[in-house]
């Protein structure tokens, strides 16, 4: 009985849930991107994430040629607090089964 | 009230707070409130240079909604009871 | 909903410890406000006696009074207490006239525009 309803997905979250524990990606405001472990969340979609990669993309304006340049910069950290309000979408880890 | 009853638990330890802003400040974890609002202590800024009016902030409080990230010490985190009390309060709705 | 009651004053994040004190106001604007705390609520609205706003251009800076300011909680983003005895700015800055900081703020906004605007004119002057 308990499994099942640990298992059941009505809404949304459930499918975060089914992720506790797994490795996520998480697309973030203002150009960001994280990939890690989901350890722990809530209805504002606040996380802790573990063992989590940041892409920061920003485009800087040549000084003199005025052309864009695509600049990714990557970071690690061990543990990571996301506040919820900046998350545009969380997907899970693919399954192949 | 998982990440408030989490940050109460950290209280004394070092953080970093990553704003929304981009300020990022380190500094001892004082006290949070239910907002996540966020009280630091012997705080630094990283990156000091581009943010000379910190200079002599050594405390400092900082509205929970300007947070985008903090980092935690990895000695304070405990996987397993995150997980629990994140499927407890899924449960609880 | 009280402030600084009796359950709260111990390891409290309220701001009653900064009561009185000489603050730096962080806005989500970029603007730096210094003032005297006054007041406060649950919002983080502040009332700042003797507020100015500290103007760093480079490395020229100068303090331009406003007087008495109601500042409402979701544009505050940091509250700091400034350490008294302690350089509040590095000692490279140089205070300056308000008509010169005025100067140096309009000309490097000046020159964020150029770049702007010399961004869109290549923008159509790129055919592929």
């Amino acid at each position: 009985m308990a499994s099942e309803e640990e298992s059941a997905v009505k809404e949304p979250l459930d499918l975060i849930r089914l992720s506790l524990d797994e490795r996520i990606y998480v697309k973030l405001r203002s150009d960001r991107e994280l990939r890690g472990k989901l350890h722990a969340y809530d209805q504002h979609l606040n996380m802790i994430l573990g063992d989590v990669e940041e892409v920061v993309t920003s485009i800087e304006i040549d000084d003199e040629t005025y052309e864009e340049i695509v600049r990714t910069t990557k970071r690690n950290v061990p543990f990571l607090f996301v506040r919820g309000d900046g998350v545009i979408l969380v997907s899970p880890p693919l399954r192949t089964a | 009230m998982l990440f408030f009853s989490y940050f109460k638990e950290l209280v004394g330890r070092e953080v970093t707070v990553e704003l929304k802003n981009d300020l990022a400040i380190r500094g001892t974890l004082h006290s949070v409130d239910q907002y996540l609002n966020i009280k630091l202590e012997n705080t630094r800024v990283v990156d000091q240079e581009k943010y000379p009016h910190m200079l002599s902030v050594r405390n400092c409080f900082i509205r929970g909604s300007v947070v985008r990230y903090v980092q935690l010490p990895p000695e304070g985190v405990d996987v397993e009871l995150l997980h629990d009390a994140t499927r407890r309060e899924a449960r609880g709705g | 909903m009280s402030w600084a009651g009796a359950e709260d004053t111990f390891l409290s994040t309220s701001l009653a410890s900064y009561l009185d004190k000489k603050l730096l106001v962080l806005l989500r604007d970029g603007r730096k406000l210094l003032g005297l705390l006054r007041s406060f609520d649950q919002f983080a609205n502040v009332v700042l006696e003797g507020a100015c706003e500290r103007v760093i251009v480079g490395d020229l800076y100068c303090d331009i009074p406003l007087g008495l300011y109601v500042i409402r909680g979701e544009n505050v983003v940091l509250i700091g207490e400034l350490e008294l005895g302690k350089e509040e700015l590095p000692p490279h800055m140089t205070l300056v006239p308000e008509a010169e900081i005025k100067r140096a703020q309009k000309a490097e906004r000046d020159a964020t525009d150029l770049k702007g605007s010399m961004r869109k004119r290549m923008e159509f002057l790129d055919f592929d």
